[in-house]
């Protein structure tokens, strides 16, 4: 039976056959402009894995995933898209890219393997934060400050997580941070592919991680849609161990290196 | 004359008094408390009402006053 009133027809049983019709329920999100954004994933390691599964069955088709290193038994616990098989053999960003796109056959998922240092292309809707240290977190801040495109920065460790939106003109993860980043930042192990320094792995499980990535992937669904007014302003704190989270709003640093650049040109 | 506070530590709800001078930043209250505590090193923020403190702000310029509650928050950085 057809009702045919002028809207598009309604088919019975026909909302089961449409991949996305529960996501077309919620009235804000706007699935054409989710179609067609174009995502950066920086890092294809536990928050890259759940990231790019949550943007895929969310219905985002343009995704580019970087990464620079192959994978490891640790990462077993917390990757979906990994298996045994690929230990040492493949590239994480490799994997990610073509497991992720036998979710949904009109996505797109890229890899790009290799160091966020060398993305030449900004060409980004969205840039997802996906990453394990500071350094790196700074260049893909000021890059996507630069080139004005919304970033959304997630980070663990063990048990608590952070979530970080920034947006053109807003304060930049840089304007939140001190002296005690810029230590850690010197201390730590790079991702520009130089090891400075031993530091012990930093504690992590899949609980949380998928709790960050899936508040990543939710904050780009409102930034594509057009509803930045919904956004995260600019910073919430998870505790997985009391099951807490608040937020906290930031201020733009005058003395931030990407704000002066950018406002002075 | 130093200006009384109270820093909560958010990874546990344990808490400590301090007195700092005006003209100390935050950066200077995260490496106190963070010493006292005896913390991992580690990259924190300290937050006052629902805003993020600059870390060279002093504690003039962000309007300290005795008897204020400042909270330090861990800040994660991993992810991979």
């Amino acid at each position: 039976m057809l009702i045919t009133d002028g809207s598009p027809l309604l088919r019975i049983g026909g909302s089961d056959n449409d991949r996305h019709d529960r996501m077309r329920r919620i009235g804000w999100i706007d699935m054409e402009s989710v179609h067609s954004a174009r995502i950066l994933v920086a890092g294809a390691g536990a928050l890259g894995n759940e990231a790019v599964k949550n943007l895929v069955l969310a219905g985002f088709r343009r995704i580019d995933v970087a990464d620079m290193d192959d994978i490891v038994v640790s990462n077993l616990s917390r990757c979906l898209f990994f298996r045994d098989k690929d230990v040492k053999t493949v590239m994480k960003s490799d994997v990610v890219a073509e497991r992720a796109s036998e979710l949904d056959p009109d996505a797109t998922v890229t890899s790009m393997p290799g160091r966020i240092q060398d993305i030449k292309n900004w060409d980004y809707d969205i840039v997802l934060g996906c990453l394990d240290n500071i350094s790196a977190r700074m260049h893909l801040n000021s890059h996507s400050y630069f080139h004005r495109i919304p970033y959304i920065d997630g980070a663990t460790d063990g048990f608590r997580g952070k979530v970080h939106v920034v947006l053109p003109g807003g304060p930049c993860l840089q304007c939140t941070m001190n002296r005690s980043h810029v230590r850690e930042m010197e201390r730590r192990f790079t991702c520009t592919g130089n090891s400075t320094t031993y530091v012990p792995r930093m504690a992590a499980d899949i609980t949380t991680t998928a709790v960050i990535a899936a508040m990543q992937v939710r904050e780009a669904l409102k930034i594509v849609s057009g509803r930045e007014d919904m956004c995260l302003k600019h910073v919430a704190y998870y505790n997985g161990e009391s099951c807490e989270m608040f937020t906290a709003e930031a201020s733009v640093d005058p003395e931030c290196a990407n704000h002066l650049l950018r406002e002075g040109e | 004359m130093g200006i009384k506070i109270t820093v909560k530590n958010t990874a546990d709800g344990s808490t400590i008094k301090m007195e700092v001078d005006p003209k100390e930043t935050v950066s200077d209250i995260i490496d106190s408390a963070a010493e006292y505590w005896r913390k991992d090193a580690g990259a924190y923020v300290l937050k006052k009402g629902k805003s993020i403190l600059r870390g060279t702000d002093t504690a003039m310029e962000i309007n300290l006053m005795g008897g204020d509650t400042l909270e330090m928050i861990p800040d994660p950085e991993g992810g991979r």
